[in-house]
């Protein structure tokens, strides 16, 4: 829910004559079909009649959750660059011609969970060429061990482009203090000790491909101007040959947090103070609803008008920003108050009235109020954000990311709808808990 | 080509009265007069507004850099005469509509985008904002405050790519009206008041400043209605400010901002003299677009450095002022009279940093004196024929495109491009890469440390050798690392200038001059 949030500024309406709603009540209004080939490809296609634009999205349902061996932190998303490689059929120079003619927007985006491919063009004359083209390169990737050894640098370069940025920093150190076993403890990155060990990993790639890259592991989401049958026509046409992997991943269960924890990282130079509190909270789920009460616990209490932000960064200006942050995640993630303080010295205060305002949520029910302005809040945001065909493939893909079923965006608006200020209050009592928080500060080391 | 004569002619015209042009296609009717644009797409269910205010932080006036950006801020951030910031703030959340400003040299948006099933309230309150804002003395603080860190704190401590970026800019445009950071120094925020800013209101949030743009489903009549709210501002205009011309260029100069940090962050411009209202903008773009595409793999520059030899995670090259929007496309709303080139790299190994500065330049040389093949010239048109149409895509983007257009003496600057494009020849893009780059006269800000080093390195032209994780590098990439370990790059030490980064927009300038 929170990615919603953060998307509403990208997102606004384009087009117009979108079909009718599957049914009155439903958040994604746009029909959708869903079809399984016998290798265990899922393809969720969503005809829109205007305007000229496809989006075509892979989603392989491999992020950095499956790097569950040590030494192996990173390689999720390494593996995401090694698949523009290209293939010995359209090896990477033709392949690079082949985006750069179509003109696409394109990319991969590696998260904890998962990762996306996508090809967002224009022109329904081009999708066989889109369809055959994606298909090869993820049945015939083609790399040798000197390509794994050039590219490994470049996610080192990667690493340096985000460490001066202390938002980073803070969320590595998060993780590594709030997580003992499982494999959110590390960042989507992953560790500058394992980075720099990517160029040795050239078996290891292989063994992670034949694992995850397979079609039991990921979805087809193609989103725009085409036609159904067509498009399944080439989909079997060019993805039938891909061969199932029915590996079976076991990430390691995160045992309770027996107490408070805490770390501190010194900038080098001024910098602007940060403050994050991480509690361990429910994996996503579109039935049970402790995941759905506390994304609205967090969105009610940290609204930017809530009186905790009214108080610290508008009233008395100790901090730049506050803001809660809840991803949706297949394992149990963290819920994290991320505070952005101007001065050192008020990191105390800050943590101090963050959490009281927790405190207070535990024994004081949110208001009816501000629960239906939240829930009016989402209807909206969601309106705005699938207000584009890329939008809408966005949403949906990281929701069928989740849980692998494109319904999964709707029952979770109905579960948000049958949320109480009873059950948020319990969660608060549940979660809430110094013995399940993990506080990590930042700040300036003086001048370098 | 009679057409075109007439745009450029419309463009001349643009840049020395934008609102006059404008005056053409809205309700206005001179230059004192409030111009509208408007996008109806009645199926649309949202509605986009872009307010455009046709003055940018060039018009800070001396010793107040960063009063545009607070007081427009005030403007999207801060309460109405009415209602305090909080309120607002708590009247907007149920409809999901934020409101955001976008600053540049020229020109300010601020901008919104709303479910037409709340339109009227939240017109209600966005016109007051900006009609008869608050000017409280709490907001005034706060949002000076938080410029103050940004530019004490974040952008030198946090930030070294943007920084790179911002230092070129002082460079670029050193006694320009847009060589100021447009959040201003510590030393001019600290003494902007809340009077300045009102009477930076009173003479700048004028009619004939103001462009009112409108998109989607907003009902029949509803522009008429918001026209005639805003045409209770005063009359007047801000006149274009005077862009005086560009010092004279010595060769190759270098800032280096020395800091403690990992990777080295560079980044390297020079003026252009061209904007989108010249017709060989098309020309120069293709040539753009093929030497650094923002973000894609088309760049060729990307290619050499981060594709070949695995420096860094991208470089890429700009024939006019870019900021990103919406996933990689360009942000509308950044229209310039004048433009500048600029090369990013992005950070890399401090030990590599001379090897890539030299290979950067060479590059640049290459693009100059040879020009781009006739099948790269073919791939690359037809790539940005395609991919300019993912630009404009929200209702926002297809209105601040629109908008955009108008800046430059177009109707719609993205169908031109669909015209002109296909009419191109090699030779065209050629010709403009003569007449507008070059690879003498740039210059190059660095956020590294050890900085004397570097210095040393540049000036004395020592050898630059790298190594590589792979031992099996490809015969050519070796062979092309020898020419450019070696290529000479005539750096004066008078021309190299290295200061603490934290030393950067503490006051105007450049440090240690």
């Amino acid at each position: 829910m929170i990615r919603i949030l953060a998307m509403l500024a990208a997102g606004s309406l384009a087009f117009s004559a979108a079909a009718p709603p599957a049914a009155a009540t439903d958040v994604f209004p746009y029909p959708m079909k869903v079809e399984l080939l016998d290798n265990g490809l899922k393809v969720v296609s969503i005809p829109l009649k205007n305007p000229d634009i496809i989006a075509f999205y892979t989603v392989v349902r491999s992020g950095s959750r499956n790097e569950i061996e040590p030494g192996k932190s990173g390689f999720a998303h390494f593996f995401e660059h090694m698949m523009f490689k290209g293939t010995k059929t359209v090896p990477r120079p033709a392949y690079d011609d082949y985006l750069t003619r179509l003109g696409a927007g394109t990319n991969g985006y590696t998260s904890d969970d998962y990762t996306f491919y996508f090809v967002v063009f224009a022109g329904r004359d081009n999708l066989e060429e889109v369809v055959r083209t994606e298909a090869d390169r993820f049945l015939n990737l083609y790399y040798t061990e000197e390509m794994i050894k050039t590219e490994a640098p470049v996610i080192e370069g990667e690493y340096l482009a985000s460490v001066s940025n202390p938002g980073r920093r803070v969320d590595e150190l998060l993780r590594d203090t709030a997580y003992d076993l499982h494999s959110y403890k590390h960042t989507t990155l992953g560790y500058l000790r394992d980075i720099q060990d990517m160029p040795r990993q050239f078996d290891y790639s292989l063994l992670y491909k034949d694992r995850f890259y397979a079609p039991d592991n990921s979805i087809l989401l193609v989103v725009g101007d085409f036609d159904h049958g067509r498009l399944m026509d080439l989909v079997r046409k060019y993805y039938a040959p891909w061969k199932k992997s029915n590996y079976v991943l076991q990430t390691p269960v995160e045992p309770p947090q027996k107490e408070a924890r805490r770390a501190h990282l010194l900038w080098p130079g001024k910098t602007i103070a940060r403050l994050a509190i991480g509690f361990h909270g429910p994996a996503f789920s579109d039935e049970l609803p402790d995941k759905a009460a506390m994304d609205l616990l967090a969105a009610v209490a940290f609204a930017p008008s809530s009186p905790i932000i009214q108080r610290l960064v508008r009233d008395e200006q100790k901090c730049l920003s506050l803001y809660a942050d809840f991803s949706d995640t297949r394992d149990p993630g963290l819920l994290v108050l991320n505070a952005a303080v101007k001065n050192d010295e008020d990191l105390p205060y800050v943590e101090a009235r963050i959490l009281e305002e927790l405190a207070r949520l535990k024994n004081e029910p949110v208001s009816e109020k501000d629960l239906a302005d939240i829930k009016a809040n989402l209807k909206y945001s969601t309106a705005a954000a699938l207000g584009t065909t890329d939008g809408v493939a966005g949403i949906l893909s990281f929701y069928l990311n989740l849980t692998g079923d494109p319904g999964t965006l709707n029952r979770l608006f109905a579960l948000y709808d049958r949320i109480t200020p009873a059950d948020i209050r319990s969660v608060a009592a549940r979660y809430f808990r110094a013995e399940n928080s993990t506080t990590v500060t930042l700040s300036s080391g003086g001048e370098k | 080509m009679n057409a075109r004569t007439t745009k450029s002619a419309l463009a001349v015209l643009a840049a020395l009265a934008f609102a006059a042009i404008l005056a053409s296609c809205g309700a206005g009717a001179g230059p004192d007069q409030l111009t509208t644009a408007l996008l109806s797409l009645p199926d649309n269910p949202l509605v986009a507004f872009r307010i455009l205010i046709n003055a940018g932080s060039a018009e800070d006036p001396t010793g107040k850099d960063g009063l545009c950006r607070l007081t427009w801020s005030l403007l999207a951030e801060g309460g109405s005469r009415l209602r305090s910031a909080q309120d607002i703030s708590r009247a907007l959340f149920p409809m999901a509509a934020s409101i955001s400003l976008s600053l540049d040299k020229e020109t300010a948006v601020i901008s919104a985008t709303v479910h037409k099933d709340n339109l009227r309230t939240f017109y209600a309150i966005f016109r007051d904002m900006l009609l008869d804002p608050g000017f409280r003395a709490e907001d005034f603080e706060r949002l000076r405050a938080a410029q103050l860190a940004y530019v004490e704190k974040t952008l030198t401590a946090n930030m070294n790519e943007q920084l790179g970026k911002e230092i070129l800019g002082l460079m670029i445009y050193d006694g320009h009206p847009y060589g100021r950071l447009d959040e201003g120094t510590v030393e001019s925020i600290r003494t902007l008041t809340l009077e300045e800013a009102k009477e930076f209101y009173r003479q700048n949030f004028v009619r004939g400043n103001i462009v009112l743009g409108l998109a989607g489903g907003y009902p029949e009549g509803f522009p008429a209605e918001v026209e005639k709210d805003f045409k209770k501002l005063p009359a007047g205009f801000t006149p274009r400010i005077p862009l005086s011309a560009r010092r004279p260029r010595r060769g190759l100069e270098f800032v280096l901002a020395e800091k403690d940090t990992p990777g080295t962050a560079i980044s390297m411009g020079f003026p252009v003299a061209l904007t989108k209202a010249d017709r060989d903008f098309f020309a120069l773009w293709v040539a753009g677009a093929h030497f650094g595409e923002h973000r894609q793999h088309v760049s060729h520059l990307f290619q050499k450095i981060r594709e070949e030899r695995g420096q860094n995670y991208g470089d890429y090259a700009y024939i006019e002022h870019f900021v990103q929007g919406r996933d990689k496309f360009p942000a509308p709303g950044h229209a310039r009279r004048q433009q500048y080139f600029s090369i990013w790299i992005r950070p890399l190994p401090n030990a590599n940093r001379h090897f890539v500065i030299r290979q950067t330049l060479r590059e640049l040389r290459r693009l100059v004196d040879e020009g781009i093949s006739e099948e790269r010239f073919q791939l690359v048109r037809t790539y940005l024929l395609n991919y300019t149409k993912l630009y404009a895509q929200t209702l926002d983007e297809r209105l601040g495109w629109r908008m955009d257009s108008r800046f430059y003496g177009y109707e719609d600057f993205l169908a031109e491009a669909a015209r002109i494009l296909p009419t191109l020849k090699r030779e065209d893009v050629n010709a403009a890469i003569k007449k507008y780059l070059q690879a003498d006269n740039v210059e190059i800000a660095v956020i590294t440390p050890n900085a004397a080093a570097l210095m040393d390195d540049l000036v004395s032209n020592r050898l630059s050798p790298i190594r590589y994780a792979n031992p099996n590098m490809p015969a050519a990439v070796l062979e092309e690392d020898e020419v450019i370990r070696s290529y000479p790059l005539a750096v004066n030490r008078e021309n190299v200038r290295i200061a603490p980064a934290a030393e950067f927009f503490k006051t105007s300038g450049i440090p240690g001059r």
